[in-house]
């Protein structure tokens, strides 16, 4: 389990370039959106051009991990000890940020032109170049403090950007983030505690080695799992999701549902990992509470009237597939073969969802954008004047929904074999209930759409590309399942 | 792990004095529902965290703490109240809110467990303090305060409360931190980056109250623990 | 030559039936002629191809494999069909002469009818001349369901409340039919494993449930040839018909029946198996019962033309038995069935010519009465044997039957023969009750009266093979004969029997009325049963209805905690914290 995090030592020296990509890849976005506050940009293009360096640094990251495999970075800074590595599953994570997030950024001008957002729209870009820097901070660091770091600065930019939209619901349901995102990384400060007392070290490599099975460890993984828990909406701490991501604004929700929840979530497995390597009930009862997820999540969204509820509850059921994997992944006497398949199959619905739920969002947000109605009833006849956004929302709860060919399809294919093979009925079971729901809600709200009695409504017309880019993602969650041999590929990592 | 504290057992008098201070106020400042005066608790309390740093050997956190604690993240608070001038009154000046028995009656006793697991956690760690818990009082203290920072931080609806508890909470984990694993460069710079974090936080949450009050009155403060009102 | 000759057979009633497509989609409603000189040549090219001569085709593109035949067989049969359906096209144009110029008055309905009937018409004679020539499975069946369906509009005709109960027995019956003849061909042709009629004659004599097929198809083709029990839709459709359809249906479309019969049974094999032969006995007897029970039901009818129906049932009776004779004397086969296909071929046209002359006799010509009675009667004589072609064809089964030792079938026979003597008898009385005067024209009595000759001379003009008819030797005339008079005594004898009970009849169908009592009873508790069905639907559909209601209000307020949830996030994380620490020093310490 630790190999595949890449914690391990490295055969080669980064070289210039890569230290370069690194550079790039981590202070670019940051320095992007402090450009954007001064000069908020009005089109698409500049911040297509922007994103190019942005998108050429993963890319150099990808093949430098393919020609060197795992590449480590440690920096001594006044005694603190710093550490980074990029491995398969670090390169494939910050790419998906760096598309989510380029999208997320092509996306943004035209919205805040069409939603006349007031005077702190150009806030939204310094945060949005924080969120992802720190995101891809936190997909590559190996110590703890700069993990604490990362999700520090991530949740707070988060908080700030999720409250931009300055409704009176928004403030109220970000004010509530805000305290519970800084109660969870206490949470997870305490443990952070407990582990530097007992062990004196931060680095998650070392301590890979030194860690051994005893209270602390416990008392530790108790801690952070809880504080990361809470942040990362897992199943019963999940209930501030959805207020928050019902009164942002679209792309702001879509960067959040799609990448901010799954960093605490990443944190966790790793840490987890680390510290329990071997313990049986802790991962159990996170699989507990992620069937009551999906069930929870699906009944919420099904029976909601608010469409971007739908979307935002939809995200709990669909984390609770990951919870679902745990015991899979942690857990002892799980034979290899079914470990492995958990593993590709957890990540691969990871990014599927992060692309689906990116592109839904967007979606949605021109659903709501053009008709003016942000209830399922309003979206009535919609079918006939906004086709584009009703594919672009098809294809994305296809994934999710899980039918085949996409990437929810794959790794819910995955998952479920490695279920089989260890005999984990209740988890089969969550999973087909699970798509059961997700096809009960979303064709509920294709009914809404598909009603032709409507009385016409005039329709706000979109900026141009908003439905191309996120037909998009949506096209690239699809074709995830197509091509799932690559990123499945990247993944397994170079075992040491 | 545990070796900073050998050389402060002389100064155990003005340890336990200091710890005795800190969870006085911490508590004065928690559960006191006159809002100004738990907030210049909280800045004697900060005063007080401030000596403890200099006690403990890190004059580095100590600034920090002087800082970003007395210097700044109080002024927040009295900024959230209205309360930016002494003397002035302000609608905030008690919290209002009052709480069913039963949510009282949970929090305690999840106060309590939450207690004893950070204390036998820090047990755990510091072997010695199953032995001799009077050689470590600011240790003590902290897990004191963590358990019912936390405790009224669930309890609490009004947002300036949550937030108070919070940054008390935040101050008896570095302590926390600081008495298991000592004044090492690590230990300060996660300490310092929590302080930052909680400067942030607690600057972030008082701009938030003041635009809600401003926005909605002071009813708007305490919605979290009331049902929804078709607001979110 | 012959090739092109059949395709115009075929074709040629297709053209018809385009051309009066055509002509009523161009033609002004006022001008409107339904019955034109090519709609009564749609018959004529399928008679020259009974002339000319014997052949045989083979169509691979042909649905499963087309293969047609003019043999020894098909050719009378072709020829006296195509002529009755000929002759009945001309009396027709006649009979519908009234009809057509109130069509052209601008009565729509009228309009609609007789479109009608002008197209189906043709598509009838299609089908009734493809089973003819057809040797393979497909086509026969395609001919005969062709025939079966379309007949419907020629029975359904006039649209009265009779017409359409007649038409719905006749529906109901052939659709029985049709399902079993097409159940009897899939299992017999899926056990031999073959496309064509000779493969399904081999394949029933040598299956193990041969016997159980020929029943099948047998009773299938039953439904057309009205064996008894089946027979019931033609004492009601026959009445109600117009008189030209009646003509066809029971001279041509009947005989098809028979031929089915022909055409699937291994009649005159030596090697027929027990089960086999002791369906024939069945067969023979079901005929008999037919040609006797009919015909002692049939005078008691008041319509003639009910009277001719139990006639026909009569002599269909009576061609059953001789058919059986096939499976249980198959010895007799090869002598016997010329002088049967003479039968049905004076039947045809005897039976044809009476039908026309019940319009006759509805429109008597100004001609004197002994005359127009004589010829009305001259048909009814033959059938009955007494005279020209009738005695002839009742010689021709029986002196096979004669030479092979079956005198007490001859005898029965005999005594068949009286009944359907008391039944023409009968039907020309009642002709004389209903007659009226008012003229028929002149393509009503050319077509009758050439069909009565056509009827007395049979023998001369039908294809048989040469020698194997002849004319009964003078000192047989007298057995031939002797039933006709004793059958008209009968008749007046029973007249003046049953005088006192004036004006009481028996109603036509006889055992229609069984059957629709009986299924009726059997619809009651399935009724009922359908209506509880449908109350218990009702309730359940709003059971459930308030089930869902109660369960969505459950979960209504099952997710309304969710609020409960968001505002104790805090808590619950400390307690996930605790639970977690708890749950894991536990498992520790085990």
């Amino acid at each position: 389990m630790i190999w595949r995090f890449g914690l391990f030592d490295s055969t080669f020296e980064p070289l210039l370039s890569t230290h370069w990509a690194l550079l790039v890849a981590l202070g670019l976005p940051l320095m992007l959106g402090m450009l954007a506050a001064l000069f908020p940009p009005k089109r698409a293009w500049p911040v297509v051009l922007a994103s190019v360096p942005v998108l050429a640094s993963g890319l150099m990251l990808l093949s430098a991990y393919d020609q060197a495999g795992l590449l480590r970075w440690h920096w001594d800074i006044a005694g603190v000890q710093l550490s980074l590595r990029l491995n398969g599953l670090s390169v494939l994570l910050l790419l998906m940020t760096q598309v989510i997030g380029v999208a997320a950024a092509i996306y943004t001008p035209g919205y805040l032109r069409l939603s006349e957002t007031g005077p702190l729209a150009r806030w939204l870009w310094p945060l949005m170049g924080v969120v992802l820097s720190a995101l891809s901070l936190i997909w590559l660091a190996t110590d703890l403090l700069t993990l604490y770091a990362g999700l520090e600065l991530m949740g707070l930019a988060a908080v700030g950007m999720l409250m931009l939209s300055g409704k009176v619901a928004a403030l109220v349901a970000g004010m509530r983030y805000l305290l519970l995102a800084l109660m969870g990384s206490l949470t997870y400060l305490l443990g952070v505690a407990l582990i530097l007392g007992h062990w004196g070290r931060l680095d998650l490599q070392g301590l890979a080695e030194v860690v051994e099975p005893g209270p602390v460890a416990w008392f530790a993984a108790a801690l952070i799992g809880a504080g990361l828990a809470l942040k990362a909406a897992l199943f019963p701490l999940h209930a501030w999701l959805t207020p928050v991501h019902e009164n942002a604004w679209t792309p702001v929700s879509a960067l959040h549902a799609a990448l901010v929840i799954k960093a605490s979530l990443f944190i966790l497995l790793q840490l987890w990992s680390i510290l329990l390597p071997d313990t049986f009930y802790a991962p159990r009862v996170i699989a507990w509470l992620g069937m009551l997820a999906i069930v929870w999540g699906g009944l919420l969204a099904w029976r909601t009237d608010s469409l971007k509820t739908l979307v935002a509850s939809s995200t709990v059921g669909q984390l609770g597939y990951l919870m679902v994997a745990f015991p899979l992944l942690l857990g002892p006497d799980i034979a290899p073969l079914p470990r492995a398949l958990a593993w590709e199959g957890f990540w691969l619905q990871l990014m599927g969802h992060a692309f689906a739920k990116a592109a839904m969002f967007m979606a949605a947000g021109n659903l709501i954008l053009a008709t003016g109605e942000s209830t399922l009833k309003g979206l009535a006849g919609t079918s006939r004047r906004l086709p584009l956004s009703l594919l672009v929302f098809g294809i994305a709860s296809i994934t999710l929904m899980g039918l085949p060919p996409s990437s929810g399809f794959t790794a819910k294919w995955m998952l479920l074999q490695a279920m089989v093979i260890s005999q984990q009925w209740w988890a089969v079971a969550a999973l087909l209930t699970g798509t059961l729901l997700t096809a009960a809600y979303i064709f509920r709200m294709f009914r809404y759409c598909f009603d032709e009695t409507a009385p016409r409504h005039r329709y706000q017309p979109l900026a141009p590309g908003m439905d191309l880019i996120a037909l998009t993602l949506a096209l690239i969650a699809f074709a995830l399942g197509l091509l799932a041999h690559f990123p499945l590929e990247l993944m397994h990592g170079g075992s040491p | 792990m545990t070796a900073s504290f050998d050389a402060t057992h002389s100064l155990d008098a003005i340890e336990v004095l200091l710890a005795l201070f800190l969870t006085a106020s911490a508590l004065v400042s928690l559960f006191d529902r006159h809002l100004v005066r738990a907030c210049y608790f909280f800045v004697a309390f900060a005063a007080a965290m401030t000596a403890a740093w200099w006690q403990l050997g890190a004059p580095w956190l100590a600034a920090v703490e002087l800082v970003l604690g007395v210097g700044l993240t109080g002024p927040c608070f009295f900024y959230a109240l209205g309360h930016v001038v002494p003397g002035a009154s302000s609608p905030l000046e008690r919290d209002k809110f009052s709480e069913p028995w039963s949510r009282v009656a949970m929090r305690v006793v999840l106060a309590l467990a939450w207690f004893v697991m950070v204390g036998a956690a820090i047990r755990y760690v510091v072997a010695d303090m199953a032995y001799a818990p009077s050689e470590h009082p600011l240790l003590v203290a902290g897990v004191v305060i963590a358990a019912t920072a936390l405790g009224a931080f669930a309890l609490h609806r009004h947002l300036l409360r949550r937030l108070l508890a919070f940054n008390l909470l935040g101050s008896a984990v570095f302590m926390l931190l600081a008495g298991v694993a000592g004044t090492s460069a690590t230990a300060q710079a996660l300490i310092s980056v929590g302080l930052l974090v909680a400067w942030l936080g607690s600057m972030l949450g008082a701009l938030l109250i003041r635009q809600l009050v401003h926005l909605e009155g002071v009813e708007a403060l305490g919605r979290d623990g009331k049902p929804e009102e078709g607001a979110t | 030559m012959m090739t092109m000759l059949l395709a115009l057979a075929l074709l040629w009633p297709l053209v018809v039936i385009g051309w009066t497509l055509w002509s009523a989609y161009r033609a002004p409603a006022a001008y409107q002629s339904y019955f034109s000189a090519l709609w009564l040549s749609a018959a004529w090219p399928a008679l020259l191809l009974a002339y000319g001569g014997e052949a045989q085709w083979t169509m691979d593109a042909w649905m499963l494999g087309g293969e047609w035949a003019l043999n020894s067989l098909s050719r009378p049969w072709l020829a006296f069909t195509a002529l009755l359906w000929g002759l009945a096209a001309i009396h027709a144009r006649g009979y519908f002469a009234t009809e057509q110029a109130k069509a052209q008055e601008g009565d729509q309905d009228t309009q609609r009818r007789l479109l009608r009937l002008a197209l189906l018409w043709p598509l009838t004679l299609l089908g009734n001349v493809l089973l003819i020539i057809a040797q393979d499975i497909a086509s026969f069946y395609l001919g005969f369901a062709l025939m079966t369906f379309a007949a419907y509009a020629l029975v359904v005709h006039s649209g009265t409340a009779e017409a359409r109960l007649g038409a719905k027995a006749y529906l109901m019956l052939a659709v029985v039919g049709e399902g079993l003849i097409i159940g009897g061909f899939l299992w017999a042709a899926g056990e031999a494993d073959t496309l064509t009629l000779q493969g399904l004659r081999e394949g029933i004599l040598v299956a193990e449930q041969g016997a159980w097929m020929a029943a099948l198809l047998c009773l299938g083709f039953g439904v057309k040839a009205g064996a008894i029990g089946l027979h019931v839709w033609l004492p009601l459709a026959h009445p109600v018909a117009p008189a030209p359809a009646s003509a066809v249906l029971s001279g041509a479309m009947i005989k098809a029946g028979l031929l089915g019969w022909i055409s699937v049974l291994p009649l005159g094999d030596e090697q027929i198996s027990a089960s086999l032969a002791q369906f024939g006995n069945i067969m023979l007897m079901a005929g008999l019962a037919a040609a006797f029970g009919a015909a002692l039901y049939g005078v008691f009818q008041r319509h003639p033309k009910a009277v001719l129906a139990y006639s026909s049932i009569s002599q269909m009776g009576m061609m059953t038995a001789l058919v059986a004779m096939g499976l249980v004397a198959p010895e007799v086969w090869p002598l016997l069935w010329p002088g049967l296909v003479l039968f049905a071929a004076h039947h045809a046209l005897a039976k044809g010519s009476l039908f026309m002359g019940t319009s006759i006799s509805e429109h008597l010509p100004r001609w004197p009465l002994p005359l127009v009675w004589g010829l009305l009667a001259l048909p009814g004589i033959s059938l009955a044997g007494a005279i020209g072609a009738g005695m002839i064809s009742k010689w021709g089964v029986k002196s096979p039957l004669y030479e092979m030792h079956h005198e007490s079938l001859i005898k029965l026979l005999s005594w068949a023969a009286v009944g359907t003597a008391a039944l023409v008898s009968v039907a020309l009385w009642r002709q004389w009750q209903q007659r009226h005067k008012g003229g028929s024209n002149r393509e009503q009595w050319g077509a009758w009266l050439v069909a009565i000759a056509a009827a007395l001379l049979t023998p001369f003009w039908l294809p048989l093979p040469a020698g194997s008819i002849e004319m009964p030797p003078l000192k047989e005339w007298l057995g031939i004969m002797w039933p006709f008079p004793v059958g008209v005594l009968f008749a007046a004898v029973g007249w003046l029997l049953t005088r006192p009970l004036k004006g009481k009849s028996l109603p036509a169908g006889d055992l229609w009325w069984l059957y629709a009592g009986m299924v009726g009873a059997a619809l009651v508790p399935i009724r009922r049963l359908g209506h509880y069905c449908a109350k218990l639907k009702a309730a359940s559909v709003v059971s459930a209805q308030k089930t869902e209601e109660i369960l969505m209000g459950h979960l209504t307020r099952l997710l309304s905690t969710e609020s409960w949830l968001r505002h104790h996030v805090s808590g619950l994380m400390m307690l996930l914290a605790v639970l977690l620490a708890a749950l894991m020093m536990w498992e520790g310490q085990r």
